[in-house]
Parts: structure tokens; sequence; C-alpha cells
């Protein structure tokens, strides 16, 4: 809804306007010059910024020791998620301890909303969300993040283990 | 008053295992007299000697027996033999001395309540008992003491051995029913009671070995003589198996009502030197347990011992001195009612299993101060809330071991080692 | 009948009503595992606990009948605390793998947890562990950690399908439930064992893994398996049907319903179906939408009766559509086309009127007996044997053949639609894909199945099923009844029911001005 107001009689004065804008600029532009440490921006992309490690950016799957996704295909995240982003297709696992797991794990990340609920609703720290969130593709195909881009993607060296231990939980009787 | 010799009377004499040693003092000398008698009769004898029943719960044997259904259909009579409450020794002492007495016993109670297949449920290890009891049954069949028509009175009994294979639940009656019926050995739903459906879907009595002897001595001695020894309720007298931190452990006939400082101080011989007496278990390791205080007031009675809270049980008395940990006790017996639980009702089945291991903790000093409640209130949601007894035997000792030790298991859990094993080190 | 007081409201129950059915029937709820009015009564999860009148003991409500004047309370405090720890009893050596179980969502557990128990668990020791996903053959995978010793598979297989493979092993917390030495449990009717299974322990093998179970709606239909016509819940998604779970009806089927009747759901899904009509001519095939082939089909109908006559004209009809389709059929061949050639296709006359004694029929047709009344109705005797000899003596040029939608279960299919393939017309009605109708003119329709449309079944006793529509998975296909009407040359586009109103307008539309 746009409201299309008559122009302020004022705002005929605009050239006082443009000169003093152009003053804030030249005078910033002169202190960040001489102070190029205090500066607020980065140069983009030749400099990154680097959230904090809570920043809620993209999924990453953890994994077990031996490098098998945590996930177990309880599908609560995908119950969860407001944008429905998630997709999970379960299958049964040749090892009976871990029974069942994901064939198929794939998060559109063009719907995500990043708000972080699979990661509140996952019973065994299998979904987090990373501080990554550059996340430049060409085609619709490049957002569709499956097992192996979420879990092994290259900058997470092999993946990220979870704290929690399958066999700590087994010696632990719970 | 002392020991009473009734049942035990030549309990001494080899030969009164054997049928000819039996009836040379007088055995079954009181089956003629009870076939001369009306069915009836014998129970109303029965019922107004008061006899309750020896196996634990203490129900009028008269009364068990007028519940059966007068519809024509076949009864059954079991003896249970299956003695399986630590510290019970009694039935093994009666049908080794004296299986024919038994015998006799279960005869004229079939005839009482017109029953013609009668089994003895015997426990699994006495396999010395079942020998010595499958001998006297051979014995009583050649002299036609058992089988078609005994003693020309025209009544048919057969009877049978039936060992079980190890399992305390097999002792509650419609466990051993079960068991017997070849299934696994767990309680059924009451109701329906076994005197109305038993055994095979039949009217079915159970009694208890000694409570089936002692019908023997009821004609004998007749009401009042019955009635001479024991209390008003509880009439009679009665086995006790003692054992423990004693001088004399053994199976003990005494009156019903008899002191317990009597049976162990004369009886018994009293404790070891220089011990003094910590607490007894007067009714089997299900009975809850009585501080020496509560002891000295203490009769060997029904009521007495329902007043003071515990039970008089199978009358297995275990004496506890002061060189016993109460935690290590409570381990033990709680470690016996997880392993025999039937694992039928949730409550004891899981029950059991939580209690044994919360007081194991405790007592490898791993124990938490909210764990000694937690036994408490655990032990309390078990009690009523199941088919048979096992849950409330289980969950009876562990709140009066809480309730009346307390201190020894805070100490444990603090300390992480037993309070009396410090003290009796260094005694020693 | 008996009075009595639940929790102060006062009911009439019958006599011999057990306490635990008539607080149900006062609308309370009342936990229990163990119970199933199917079965037996076992007693052993004791959280049924009751309190009646004053007795301080509280009861079990399931082995206690209710008796004249009976003041059952549920609400007691002293029953709530029972039942929390009852719970407690059943959870403390439950693994609580709800993620990765498949029951998770309908969960007695989970349920009765949330109703009646809502603790903070005090349990810190170990728990038990036991066997986990043992196979129990093609059907079922047996979980005997999760498992909570109700009883009632055990029950089951003893009372209803008098099979006793199941037993519980052991004692004390160490119990199992188990078949000996794991011997597979197939018998005819085991999955009803995984849907009284109250927890995660007995899983259905075909059902596994596939979708948890809150994704799926369910809605009350009619087992289309056999003639016996159990009454079932179809749970699905907007991916097709899922499973099949029996529902109570007294007269028919009980609580329960065979395996095979379970699987009659698959053939609905989209990759066993015909997705549009084709028109075949002379081995050319064409794709075309249903509408227009069943005009298509109506025209050509039409002319051929009129061409070589109506007798010239067969039709084969199987016993699997619903009395409102078969009457629009018959009605349309019978009173418009005149043709009087109608032939009842039986899949299995051998095997026709075998019975398992429990549910399970030879007849693989939900309306067999539909079918035979309407064909009494309009007075045809007609022996599918005589047909044969019409084609091969070109007596029938024309066939239409409203087929089976569930190919499986006819056996000679292929067989007989290459007899109807020497006809040098051929319509077939078809749910699923007809590849053996070879015919010089051949038009095969889509068709929707027992799922997609609503109508009624009589089943072998002569019951008559009404069973609603329950999704739409084929939207190409037609129900026989639609098919008929535009071969009749009529529209199917329905008209409004009653008197029109004025459409509601949406208050933000439409409206002009300053916001």
């Amino acid at each position: 809804m746009s409201i299309v107001k008559k122009p302020d009689w004022k705002a005929n004065w605009y050239l006082i306007g443009i000169f003093s804008g152009l003053w804030f600029t030249l005078k910033t532009m002169v202190i960040n010059i001489f102070n190029k440490d205090k500066m607020p921006t980065v140069n983009y992309p030749e400099e990154k910024y680097e959230y904090g490690p809570r920043f809620k950016g993209n999924h990453v799957l953890t994994v077990k020791k031996d490098g098998s996704v945590r996930c177990t295909a309880c599908m609560l995240c995908a119950t969860n998620c407001p944008a429905n982003c998630i997709t999970i297709a379960a299958a049964e696992h040749e090892d009976p301890t871990v029974e069942k797991y994901p064939i198929s794990y794939e998060i559109d990340i063009l719907r995500c909303v990043f708000c972080g609920f699979c990661e509140e609703a996952c019973p065994v720290d299998a979904i987090r969300m990373g501080p990554e969130w550059q996340t430049p593709g060409l085609g619709h195909q490049d957002f569709h993040y499956d097992i192996q881009k979420l879990a092994y993607r290259a900058n997470l060296k092999g993946g990220v283990l979870s704290r929690v231990d399958d066999e700590e939980r087994h010696h632990a009787g719970i | 008053m002392a020991e009473v010799k009734i049942i035990t009377e030549h309990y001494d004499k080899d030969e009164f295992i054997s049928l000819e040693g039996y009836k040379k003092f007088d055995g079954y000398k009181m089956l003629k007299k009870a076939f001369k008698m009306s069915p009836q009769q014998i129970i109303d004898e029965v019922k107004s000697s008061g006899l309750r029943g020896r196996g634990g719960a203490g129900f009028p044997t008269g009364v068990k027996w007028g519940f059966l259904p007068d519809n024509g259909e076949e009864r059954y009579l079991l003896c249970n033999a299956d003695e399986g409450e630590p510290g019970t020794f009694k039935d093994r002492k009666m049908m080794e001395r004296a299986p024919h007495q038994l015998i006799e016993g279960m005869i004229i109670s079939a005839f009482a309540v017109n029953s013609h297949k009668g089994y003895i449920y015997i426990r699994g290890e006495y396999s010395y008992a079942a020998k010595v009891l499958e001998q006297a049954i051979k014995e009583a069949y050649d002299a036609g003491l058992l089988g078609k028509n005994i003693l020309d009175s025209g009544f048919d009994f057969d009877l049978d051995i039936y060992r079980g294979a190890g399992a305390y639940i097999c002792g509650e009656e419609t466990g051993m029913i079960s068991s017997l019926e070849g299934l696994k050995g767990q309680p059924k739903l009451k109701p329906p009671f076994p005197a109305i459906k038993g055994y095979l879907g039949k009217p079915t009595i159970v009694n208890n070995v000694e409570t089936l002897a002692s019908v023997i001595y009821i004609l004998r001695d007749g009401v009042d003589g019955y009635r001479k020894y024991g209390t008003e309720k509880s009439a009679g007298t009665k086995l006790f198996s003692v054992s423990g931190n004693i001088n004399k452990p053994g199976t003990y006939e005494v009156p019903l009502g008899y002191p317990l400082m009597d049976l162990i101080n004369n009886e018994c011989g009293g404790l070891k030197p220089g011990r003094k007496l910590k607490a007894v278990i007067p009714g089997g390791s299900s009975a809850p347990v009585l501080t020496a205080e509560e002891c000295q007031k203490a009769n060997m009675d029904y009521e007495s011992l329902a007043q003071l809270g515990s039970m008089l049980g199978s009358g297995a008395v275990i004496i506890i001195d002061d060189s016993n940990c109460m935690v290590d006790m409570l381990n033990v017996i709680m470690h016996f009612y997880h392993h025999e639980s039937c694992g039928q009702c949730t409550p004891c089945r899981e029950g059991t299993g939580w209690l044994h291991k919360v007081v194991s903790s405790i007592s490898s000093g791993t124990g938490r101060l909210q764990d000694i409640d937690l036994v408490d209130e655990v032990a309390s949601r078990m009690m009523g809330r199941t088919i048979c007894a096992l849950s409330d035997a289980a969950a009876m000792p562990a709140r009066a071991f809480i309730q009346k030790f307390r201190n020894e298991f805070e100490f444990y859990v603090r300390e992480g080692r037993s309070k009396v094993k410090g003290v009796t080190d260094a005694q020693l | 009948m008996l009075n009595c007081k639940v929790n102060g409201k006062e009911i009439k129950v019958k006599q011999g009503t057990l306490v635990i059915d008539a607080i149900k029937q006062a609308d309370y709820d009342v936990a229990h595992y163990c119970y199933h009015p199917g079965l037996s009564v076992a007693g052993v999860c004791r959280l049924c606990m009751v309190k009646i009148g004053d007795n301080p003991r509280l009861q079990i409500a399931c082995n206690t009948p209710v008796q004249e004047g009976m003041e059952i309370s549920n609400e007691d405090e002293q029953v709530k605390d029972a039942v929390k720890w009852g719970l407690d009893f059943h959870l403390i050596n439950h693994p609580l793998d709800c993620p990765i179980c498949d029951q998770a969502g309908e969960c007695e557990l989970q349920i009765q947890y949330m109703k009646f128990g809502q603790y903070d668990p005090e349990m810190a020791e170990k728990k038990v562990k036991k066997r986990k996903v043992v196979d129990l053959g093609s059907k079922i995978v047996l979980d005997t950690e999760r498992c909570i010793l109700c009883s009632r598979c055990v029950r089951f297989t003893d009372e209803v399908s008098k099979t006793n493979e199941l037993g519980i092993f052991n004692r004390g917390d160490r119990s199992e439930v188990g078949t000996f030495e794991d011997k597979p449990l197939e018998n005819d009717y085991a999955l009803n064992t995984v849907d009284i299974c109250p927890v995660g322990a007995l899983t259905s093998k075909d059902f596994r893994f596939r979708q948890r179970v809150w994704y799926l709606k369910n809605q009350s239909t009619i087992c289309t398996g056999c003639s016996t016509g159990c009454n079932v819940k179809v749970y699905y998604n907007e991916e097709g049907l899922f499973r099949v779970k029996p529902e109570f009806n007294e007269d028919i089927n009980g609580y329960w319903m065979c395996d095979q009747g379970r699987d009659v759901y698959k053939f609905v899904n989209k990759d066993f179906r015909l997705l549009e009509a084709q028109s075949v001519t002379e081995g050319q095939a064409e794709p075309l939408s249903a509408g227009k082939a069943a005009q298509l089909a109506g025209e050509k109908l039409k002319e051929l009766t009129k061409v070589n006559g109506p007798e010239s004209v067969g039709v084969v009809v199987t016993g699997q559509y619903t009395n409102e389709e078969y009457e629009s059929l018959f009605d349309y061949m019978v009173n418009k086309l005149k043709v009087k050639n109608i032939y009842h296709w039986v899949n299995n006359s051998d095997t026709m009127d075998d019975f398992d004694g429990l549910l399970l029929r030879g007849d693989k047709n939900p309306n067999t007996y539909g079918l035979k009344e309407i064909m009494k109705k309009y007075s045809i005797q007609t022996n599918m044997s005589d047909l044969e000899g019409a084609i091969k003596s070109n007596t029938i040029k024309t066939i239409v053949v409203a087929g089976p939608e569930n190919q499986a279960v006819y056996p000679d299919f292929n067989e007989r639609a290459s007899l109807f393939s020497q006809a040098s017309n051929l319509i077939w009605f078809s749910a699923g894909p007809v590849s053996a109708a070879t015919s010089k003119h051949t038009l095969v329709i889509p068709t929707k199945t027992y799922a997609e449309k609503s109508g009624t079944y009589v089943n072998y006793k002569g019951t008559h099923q009404s069973s609603h529509k329950v999704t739409t998975i084929v939207r190409g296909a037609l129900s026989l009844s639609d098919s008929v009407t535009l071969m009749s040359g009529e529209s199917i586009l329905t008209k409004p029911v009653g008197p029109q109103k004025a459409m509601k307008t949406n208050f933000f539309v439409n409206k002009s001005g300053e916001l």
C-alpha cells in the first residue's frame, strides 16, 4: 500500500538537502581515510564479515564418530518447519542399534525462513544452524541441499561431530 | 510354657518315616475315625477348632473348605509344599521326617471336601523330601491306603507328587495351579477364586503341608483338646523355623501366642556371646522386620504380630544381631524379589527391579540421600496394586527396613560404607 | 439394566458390564493398556484402578463387573496417584526411542502420559536392555525393549487366531514377548497384533518407516478384498494410501481383519493405476481424457447397435463395483441399448465358497451378491462359458468389460483379456493398466477405485454397507456411473442443489477509496 502525499513546500529547497548530504559523505570519507580501523563497512566481497557462532545460518547435519549422519529420520524437524522446506525419506538400517536412518534429507533453502525450529525440535542434536550465510547459486537446483551438502560440504572438513555420543548414551543406560 | 510337641512328637525317631513305624505310633488311626464321621462333621470340627492356614496368609481352613460350590463338579485337593519363603524350612522337615503324616492328613481332608484326586506340589529343590514322599505314597498304595476303596470305606483317593522347577511364585496358590496345569507359573486373576474355579477350571482346595497334618490332631484331640494350646483367635501349635545369628537354629513347635523372646532365649539357646539383638524378621523375608524393642512385646501369633505391623507368615523367624548391616540385608532381600517376580503385573515387575537397583546402588556406595525416600515411596506404590501378594511381600520389608533403620541407610549414603562393618571390625 | 454412578454421574448399564466399560460409557477417560474388549481379561497393567464405594483398596476396573448401586470413582486423588505411579512403572524401562519408533503419534504411552502422567521421572538407575529389531517373518518386526508386556498380542494368538505363536518368556523385568526360537509369526491375522499393540513393540514391515502417523488422515470405508466386507479405516495423505486398519463392527468383523485385506490398498495408489484413457486402433495407441473416451465409446456403441443389432454386443461385469454403478450400467445397456448379453465374470469358481472360519472368504469380490441381485432384477440369465463360443463364431463383435479394479485376485485375467481381444471392438473399464487388451479397436477407460467413490456393497450374507469416498488418487479417472452418463450423451456437470444464495462477498474485495 502506498500513499501518495503531495510534496511539502519545503521540499522545493532540495538543493540545500543535496549539499548537506554531500557534505556528510565528504566528511565521513575524510574521517575514514585517516581512521581506517573504525570504518563500519567492509569491502564485500573481498572482505567478509564473520558472524558469531550462534548465528542461525545454513544448516549442518552432524555426524557420528564413524562419520555417518546422526539423523534418525524422526521427521520432527519437518513437522515443526513453518516453511515446509524439509523433505526426509527414511529407511531401515542394517545395524539394529541404528534401526532407522534417512536415505534422503533435503532442505529447500529458498523456502527456509531460518527460524531455527528444526534445531530446537531435533531430539538427537542432528541438525544445527551454522554461521554460514553466503549461499549463491546459479539455478534452483543449487538451492536444494541434500545430505552430501548438509553434512559433508568442503568447509565442514569431514562433518561436525555431535557432543552426544551414542556409545556414551548406551553406557549411561539412557 | 515351653515347646509342645504335637505334630513333631515322633520326629526324632527314624522308623516314623516308614509306614510300619508310622502305624506303630497310632498312624492312620484317625483316618479310620474320619471314615466313620460324615464329611460335614469333619469340616465343622476343623471350622470350630480355629485352624488357620499355616502357609502364610492365615486364612481359616474350615471356612476355605466351606467355599466349595455344591455343583457336583470334580474337586481337587492340592498340597502346597512349595516352601519358597526365605527362612522357612518347616515343611521340608515334616515331609522328610513324617511323610505318612501328610498323606494321612490329605486323605482325611480329601474325604472332608469330597475330592478324589490330590497333588502334592513340592518345591523343586527338595529332592530328598520328594524321594521320601514318593516312597511313602508307594507304601500307602500297596497297603490300600490310597487308590480305590480306601480301607473298605468306599472312598477313592489318588495322590501324586508334582515337583516344581524352582520358582518362588509357584508357592502362591493360583501360581501353583498354573504351574500344575503346565503353564508358566503365574498367579491368576481373582475372582474367580480357586475354590470356585481352580485347577483345570474345577473347584480346588489348596492347603499347606502343616495345615493338612494338623487336621489329624484336631480329630485326635477334639476341638477342645486342640484349642488347649494357642490363643482365642490363633488356636493350636505351630512350627517355627528359626534361623540367623542364634545358637540353636532349627524347627520348633510351640503354641501360638508364645513370646518371641522366650523362643529365642529358651528354645533356641539365645544369641551368640557378646552379641546384642538388633532385629527379628518374624515371618519369613516378606514380613516387616521388628526392632529389638518391639521383639520384647511380641507374641508369636497372628494378632499380636499384626498389631506390631508385622505378620506371622509361614513362621520363619530370622534373628539378626548387631553384626549384620541392614542395608546389605535389604539388598539381598530385594535381589530375591527382583529375581522371583513373575513379571505379570507392572508395579511388581518394574517395582521390584527398581527397588533392587536403588538399594544396591546405596549398598555399593553410590546412593543419594533422596534414594532412601524413593525406596519408601516406590514401595508404598507397589502395595495392594497387583494380582498376588508378591509385590506387597517385596514392598513391606523395604518400607520396614527404611523406617526402622533409617540411620544405617543414611550413614551408608554419607560415608559410602556400612555402619556395622566398621564397628564390628574394631571389636574383632 | 443396572444403575450405577461414575464420578457422581448416574448411568444405566447392561447386566454383566465391566466397570471399565461403564466408565467409558459415562464419557470418562480411564487409563489402561492390557484391557481390550475383543480379548479376555488379563488384569496385568494395573492402570485402570478405580475406587468403588468406600473400599480403601483400589480395584481394577477391567475385572470388576458392575453391581446395582455401585459408586465408581476414577477421579479420586488416590486413583490419580495410582495411575500416575502405574505409568511411571511402565515407563522406567521403556527405551523412549520415540524418534525412531513407528508408533510415535498414536502410542498409548505418549497419549496416556499426557493425559494422566505429566510427572517428573525419578528413575536414575540403568534401564534393562533387551533385544531390539527381532525379525518375526515377512510381516512383523518385534522390539522387546519397547514392549510393556500387556499380553494383548499373546492373548490374540491364543484366543482369536488360535495359532499360539506368541508367548512371554523369562520373568520379572527380564520378561520378553517372543515366539519360540524366533519362529516367524505368519498366520493370516498376524498384523492384528500390530494394531492392538499399545506401543511400538510390534510394527508392520509393510508400513515401517514409510510415514509418520501424524502426516496421515484416516477415513472409514469397506474392505473390498473379499465378500466379507470388513469395516476398515484407510490411512492416506496426498501421496496415496498407506495402510488399512480394522474398525469395529459387531455384525461383520468384530475388531479384526485379515492380513490379505491389508494389502488391498496397494492397487489404489498411482503406481498401479491407469492414469488416462487409451484408444488403440490397429496397434496405434493414442492417449485421451477419460471423459472424451467415454463419449466416444457411447457414440460407437450407439452406432454399432444400430448397424449390427444389440445382439452383437456383449457386456462382461465383475463383482467389484458398487450397486449404484451396476444400476446405471444395466439401465443403460438393457433399457437404452437393448443389450441382453450381460455376463458375470467369476474369477475363481472353485474357491468361491471357501471360508477360513474367522473372516477370510474365497470370493475375492466385494459385491458379487449385489451383482447377482441386479442381474435378477433385470432378469438376465447368462453363462460366461457361452461368451467364448459367441466371440469365436463372431456373433458378438463388440465387448464392453467392467473389469476388476483389483486385478491380482483374477488369476485368469490375461487369458480372458486375450479372449475378449478377439472381438473387433473392445471397451474396457479398468482401474489398472490392461496390457493384454489388444483388440482391433480397443478403448480403455480409467475408473475410480473403491477409495475414490461412494457406493453400496452387499456382502456374503446380504448386508448392504455404504462406503464413502476417501480421497482422489487419479484425477483423470471416472466412476462407472459417470462414464455411463457420458456414454448416454448426457453431461456430468453437477448442478447446484437447493435455492441459490448470493455469494458471500469478501469484505476487502471491491472496496475502493482511501485506506
